[in-house]
């Protein structure tokens, strides 16, 4: 008897609707990313109440200039700036950033500042920073802190 | 004469074929440059300088002290960050405008005083608080000190 030959059907994944899903994923990262525009490495204090910061916000950042070192360790404290926008820059001493906080509540009196400090920072750097933000007109902070846990608590 | 009919010319077309690499490349573009939105804290609220920044006398106040081993008093005993919302609530049931009064040593770790601050926002949320309603805290800034011993001749923060 002569057995009739199968048909071999190739094999196929269709992939007509590649580029739609890779769009799709595009506009998706697009949408919900932003770019940060502080990259400083600092360990910020741990909080439980957080809200997400405002958009627009202004970064007031201090940071040990000796990298690695913090605490009463570190032998050097500074700060930087990035309105919002524009990635950070180092600013000199608090008197220069009083400068850049007085042209952007210029720009916009209600600009909310985020004041991002490293938790063992002395808190002379942060208090003089409230001064100069008070002095100056702003009102609306936010301290970048991270979420505190349970292993935080124990 | 008749002209013989001429082969009909191509269409015109993009090619596509490679649009698929050009998405996914951007894709990878945009996981590798770009973090999701992780920034949160605690909103908090600077008085402005036309407010009546007058320090509050702190024997009246809920007084805290940190210090610069990162620890903190509490109406001048020793205190954990548990300890602070059960005191707090049970002085603020009695008198619920009680002015509460964060005084953080200039080097005292930064920290602490977010973690007691922290706490103290959680009034807001406690049973019984009217969630409109803010809490009294202060927190007096060196200048503020400043201009107090300039005045009175001590730091009256410092009394406890």
């Amino acid at each position: 008897m002569k057995r009739i030959a199968r048909k071999q059907i190739a094999g196929n994944v269709p992939t007509a609707s590649m580029a739609d899903i890779a769009f799709l994923l595009i506009i998706f990262f697009m949408v919900t990313t932003k770019f940060d525009v502080d990259k400083t490495k600092v360990e910020m204090p741990k909080a439980e109440n957080r809200s997400e910061v405002a958009k627009g916000s202004a970064y007031v950042v201090i940071h040990c200039l000796d990298p690695g070192m913090t605490g009463p360790d570190c032998p050097e404290y500074g700060y930087k700036w990035s309105d919002g926008e524009m990635s950070s820059i180092p600013v000199g001493s608090l008197t220069d950033m009083e400068s850049y906080v007085a042209v952007q509540l210029g720009k916009d009196s209600t600009t909310p500042f985020i004041i991002k400090a490293d938790g063992d920072t002395p808190y002379q750097y942060v208090d003089d920073t409230f001064d100069m933000l008070r002095r100056v007109g702003a009102s609306d902070l936010t301290l970048l802190s991270d979420q505190l846990t349970v292993d935080d608590i124990q | 004469m008749q002209l013989r009919k001429r082969g009909e010319a191509p269409e015109a077309e993009i090619s596509s074929a490679s649009m698929a690499d050009i998405a996914f490349l951007l894709i990878i573009f945009f996981m590798v440059t770009a973090v999701f939105s992780a920034t949160k804290g605690l909103d908090f609220k600077l008085p402005k300088d036309e407010d009546n920044n007058q320090p509050q006398d702190q024997e009246e106040a809920i007084f805290f002290k940190v210090i610069e081993n990162g620890t903190f008093t509490m109406d001048g005993k020793l205190a954990d960050p548990d300890d602070i919302l059960p005191y707090v609530m049970e002085k603020l049931e009695r008198w619920p405008d009680k002015p509460i009064i964060i005084y953080s040593r200039r080097q005292a770790p930064y920290k602490t005083m977010v973690r007691i601050y922290d706490k103290l926002v959680m009034i807001k949320k406690t049973e019984g608080w009217d969630p409109r309603k803010d809490p009294n805290i202060s927190i007096p800034t060196f200048s503020e000190i400043q201009e107090y011993i300039a005045a009175f001749g001590y730091n009256p923060f410092e009394q406890q």
